[in-house]
């Protein structure tokens, strides 16, 4: 299944050129939704709630409407029945609903003519709160007598992937080990903050804001205001860094309500504050784990049980966790996950949601059982995991589909399923090459010494080496459809219509490329618009590592067809009616392929402006669109991250230090190695700071978040990661993506805790709970009675 | 009025007694380049220069920025003259959102004046004031690194060509 990739038949595909907002963003005029700004405009600010959880009995908005300077004030009476879903559950709820459910939730906004005066007048106005019992524990939430966070309850269906029988896994088990793993919320602590600016014309609305996910955007105002799509333009703009904290966010709808009361272009500018303890988070999450293995390694139950908290307005069933497929050797297998609603600040899908966490909990667990057997953690992850080509243990669209599984399979014509790839199995890629190729660079059979010996001892300083895998999806079809479109100018030019999202991750780039190898024309040929959703047709957008894999084939496919376009004029009006097909195009010019002696040539542009034998005039722009459908990724489709660490941990201050990294990465064809590098070290750092630094704290009393800024939430700075890294890539070629590729940003993350983890075992002897600040690593060397004792 | 000196250039300017310099230098003069992210001086977004020595915008008042010589972004290049610190960043792709980035510019700015031969630990000590989330941090060391040759005239740039087995 995989195919070498020989790098040579690209021109462009695989070039590390510079992202092409590269000037602007090293200059500074890179417009992000906080800089923006629109003639008239006026300012807003939110009113938000002091109390975890209250039915508001009376709102009295008489005093900030008499402060001059103040335009208009919405409260939930402006906003009866205006519901709305964010992307992928993120959020649902009504804009503003009169009830408060946690500290920090939006209960009014106001309008003025400058951001001091709507500042002060939220404190004009009167809100008489009727206090109603809060829940604040994610399993207290669970019980049948706790408050009820939302109308529909506070637990939602559980999801299961299940495969063969757990009790005939536990028969054929030499050793059944349990754990349990508590981890804290992570905070986006997005470095950009974000603001929306919004302005009502009739019927027709405009927002500009940062955003991943301008078509989800689209989508959200149009339920909630009820008003077509064709009358709602989302421009979204490029973000600060988002992981997923900026999709489609309520203080954007609530920009909305403030500017169709004041029907004046409407600015809401939020603070850091308010993004990092008022927006959204990651979710809490328990994972309960029992993994049997016999003598020889093998795997033969994997069961685990996840509790995850939605916090006030989230309500996801699951975390998208994939590590099930990761870990998809195990015999037998049953995975459960339940969303549980809490008066707590909205969770969501953060960077390697699910993965990161339960796929950290799964890694950990298999770790020991490989310690139990005594094997060494990467013949472990060899033997167990899955390869290309074997069945997938999640068959997640089988709850989206009209009937069951097989009934889907049977159901695909031949001409639907053509070249589709076998459904239900895994595509292409697996850790198995990366850990191979990862072990011989970072001298791995050298330098690990055996579970829970350090690598080195120099005084108090214990080194260790570790090794920790990650998988996620490319893309999700149920988040919505993809689409693409292209257009040909006369001057041989191209424009590129993707919906997708700017933060950072480099898309505009990549998908610039992906168009410019496909048309055969350079790179600064092509421009590409992602964020308008006046031109850019509706696609998910840069969410679930969607952009590469999925909004990448379909702008592949689109200029496929613009170039069938073009070249079928050419073989007409140039090449004496010579089959289209033996035609191509390199650099721009049309020639013949294959064929050296025919010295035939016509410049894209030139054609473009040749009078045409059927019309007396040149040919119309080309417009291209995909033809045909994407065949649902989930059922392929993963990326595959293996990483390796070395760390130093002082045993007399409970310190670590990462002192070597290196991070193997299958995307399958890389577009752009300067880009996925970054793309690599940044999840491993995201990764790392959720393992080492990272966690939310919560007031014990009312729920409102205690850490909610930069000076303390502790992230990752330079000095705290290695600065010479070194990243390699495995190339398996996916047979849909576009040129081979496939989806990237996330499971990078999730390979960099368990690497980190094992480390830190390997150094001391003791495994430690995250985040590993130093009292941590202190109170879990006390714990086990020493350095030496084993955790297991 | 508040008399202004910015990038080489003196500006008159109305600024209130309460008005932050960052919110000055961004609404009135508009330097975007300029950006706020924690507003209180954690992050390091905002740095500019101030008479050559780095500072967080945020946290200083406008009026505060009388009778000193102040350089944003804006002030160092331009798109179409990059200054060397800002073409070290684009070739090693310093940054992903690039939100942070023009403060970690200014801030490779001072340090590079005062230490013109860094070493990797250095360089990555003298960053390690400014907030990247992106997870940029060793391609923004190897930034200053690259930007130090170009200083001193040693660079030659390094094309990156070909896609397998690329390191980092």
């Amino acid at each position: 299944m995989n195919v070498l990739h020989k790098p040579k038949k690209f021109k462009i595909v695989g070039q590390g050129i510079p992202v092409i907002d590269a000037r602007e963003k090293v200059t500074g005029s890179l417009e992000y939704g906080v800089d923006f700004v629109l003639p008239r405009m006026v300012h807003g600010k939110i009113k938000r709630s002091t109390v975890p959880h209250a039915r508001i009995k009376r709102i009295d908005v008489t005093r900030a409407l008499a402060l001059p300077g103040v335009l208009g004030v919405v409260t939930h009476e402006d906003a009866p029945g205006l519901n709305w879903m964010g992307v992928w559950d993120n959020y649902r709820g009504q804009i503003l609903d009169g009830i408060s459910r946690f500290v920090g939730d939006e209960v009014a906004a106001v309008a003025a003519t400058s951001v001091e005066i709507a500042d002060a007048a939220l404190d004009l106005i009167d809100v008489e709160y009727e206090p109603l019992p809060a829940v604040l524990d994610v399993e207290k939430a669970l019980l049948d007598d706790a408050p009820q966070v939302r109308e529909e309850g506070n637990v939602r269906d559980e999801y299961r992937v299940v495969w063969g029988d757990l009790d005939e896994g536990e028969t054929q088990a030499d050793y059944v080990i349990d754990q349990e793993m508590r981890y804290k919320a992570q905070n986006y602590a997005g470095i950009g903050r974000n603001a929306c600016i919004c302005t009502w014309d009739g019927d027709q609305v405009s927002m500009w804001t940062s955003s991943q996910t301008p078509s989800e955007l689209q989508t959200g105002i149009h339920q909630a205001f009820g008003i077509p799509m064709s009358n709602v333009r989302v421009v979204a703009l490029p973000s600060g860094c988002s992981f997923g904290l900026w999709w489609s966010n309520n203080f954007m709808m609530v920009t909305a309500l403030l500017a169709r009361k004041v029907r004046k272009p409407v600015k809401i500018e939020l603070t850091s504050q308010e993004c990092m303890a008022a927006v959204k988070r990651r979710h809490i999450e328990i994972t309960r784990g029992r993994m049997g293995v016999a003598k020889d390694g093998t795997l033969t139950m994997a069961d685990f049980s996840h509790l995850m908290d939605n916090g006030a307005y989230g309500f996801k069933t699951d975390v998208y966790f994939f590590c099930c497929d990761l870990w998809g050797g195990a015999r037998n297998g049953d995975y459960r996950v339940r969303g549980v609603n809490t008066n707590l600040v909205t969770s969501g899908c953060m960077r390697a949601v699910g993965d990161i966490t339960m796929g950290l909990a799964v890694e950990r667990l298999a770790d020991k059982c490989a310690h139990k057997v005594n094997m060494d953690p990467l013949e472990f992850r060899i033997k167990n995991q899955i390869k290309s080509g074997q069945q997938l243990r999640m068959q997640e669209p089988r709850q989206h589909m009209k009937g069951n599984l097989t009934d889907y399979i049977d159901g695909l014509t031949e001409e639907q399923t053509g070249n589709w790839p076998k459904m239900f199995h895994l595509s292409s890629g697996s850790t198995h090459e990366l850990l191979l190729k990862g072990a011989e660079k970072f001298r791995w059979h050298e330098r690990w010494k055996g579970w829970g010996v350090p690598t080195r001892v120099n005084g108090s300083k214990r080194r260790g080496v570790g090794v920790g895998t990650g998988a996620h999806c490319c893309g999700v079809e149920f988040g919505g459809n993809t689409s693409s479109v292209v257009r040909l100018n006369h001057d041989g030019s191209v424009n590129v219509f993707s919906a997708a999202g700017r933060q950072g991750q480099g898309s505009e780039t990549t998908l610039v490329q992906v168009a410019a190898e496909e048309m055969g024309v350079p790179v600064e040929k092509v421009s590409i618009v992602t964020g308008d959703t006046y031109v850019v047709p509706w696609a998910s957008g840069s969410s679930a590592s969607t952009t590469m894999f999925r909004t990448g084939w379909a702008t592949r496919e689109a200029c496929r067809d613009a170039k069938t376009q073009l070249l079928k004029i050419a073989a007409r009006e140039f090449f004496d009616g010579i089959d289209h097909e033996k035609l191509d195009i390199e650099d721009g010019i049309i020639r013949v392929a294959d064929d050296p002696a025919d010295n035939r040539r016509i410049a894209i542009d030139e054609l473009m402006n040749v009078l045409c034998s059927d019309s007396l005039s040149q040919t119309s722009v080309i417009t291209g669109r995909p033809n045909g459908v994407m065949p649902p990724t989930i059922a392929f489709a993963r990326q595959w991250a293996a990483q390796f660490a070395e760390v130093e941990v002082d045993v007399g201050t409970g310190e670590i230090r990462i002192t070597d990294y290196l991070a193997g990465q299958d995307s399958g064809t890389v577009m752009n190695p300067k880009v996925l590098k970054n793309q690599v070290i940044g999840g491993a750092i995201c990764g790392a700071g959720f393992v080492l630094y990272e966690g939310m704290e919560f007031d014990p009393s009312d729920g409102r978040v205690l850490n909610d800024s930069l000076l303390d939430y502790k992230l990752l700075r330079t000095g705290d990661f290695p600065s010479d890294p070194e990243v390699f890539f495995v190339e398996s070629q996916d047979p849909v993506g576009p040129f081979g590729a496939r989806g990237a940003g996330e499971s990078p993350a999730a390979a960099a805790g368990p690497a980190i983890c094992q480390a830190v075992h390997n150094a001391i002897g003791v495994w430690v709970d995250v985040p590993m600040t130093p009292e941590t690593v202190m109170r879990a060397i006390k714990e086990n009675e020493g350095p030496k004792a084993m955790a297991s | 009025m508040t008399r202004l000196n910015v990038n080489g250039q003196s500006f008159d300017v109305d600024v209130k007694a309460h008005e932050i310099l960052s919110d000055v230098l961004r609404n009135q003069l508009g330097l975007i380049g300029v950006k706020v992210s924690c507003a209180e001086g954690e992050c390091g977004s905002c740095t500019i220069l101030v008479d050559g020595v780095p500072a967080t915008a945020c946290l200083m008042l406008g009026r505060q920025g009388e009778r000193h010589e102040i350089t944003t972004i804006e002030g160092i290049g331009t798109h179409d003259e990059l200054h060397p610190i800002q073409e070290a960043f684009v070739e090693e792709q310093g940054f992903q959102c690039g939100f942070c980035t023009p403060g970690f510019i200014m801030m490779a700015k001072a340090f590079l004046d005062e230490n013109p031969n860094p070493t990797e630990e250095e360089a990555s000590m003298a960053m390690s004031g400014n907030i990247c989330r992106c997870g940029a941090h060793p391609y923004i060391v190897k930034s200053v690194l690259n930007a130090a040759e170009r200083m001193q005239g040693r660079h030659e740039s390094k094309r990156t060509t070909g896609s397998t087995g690329a390191s980092a």
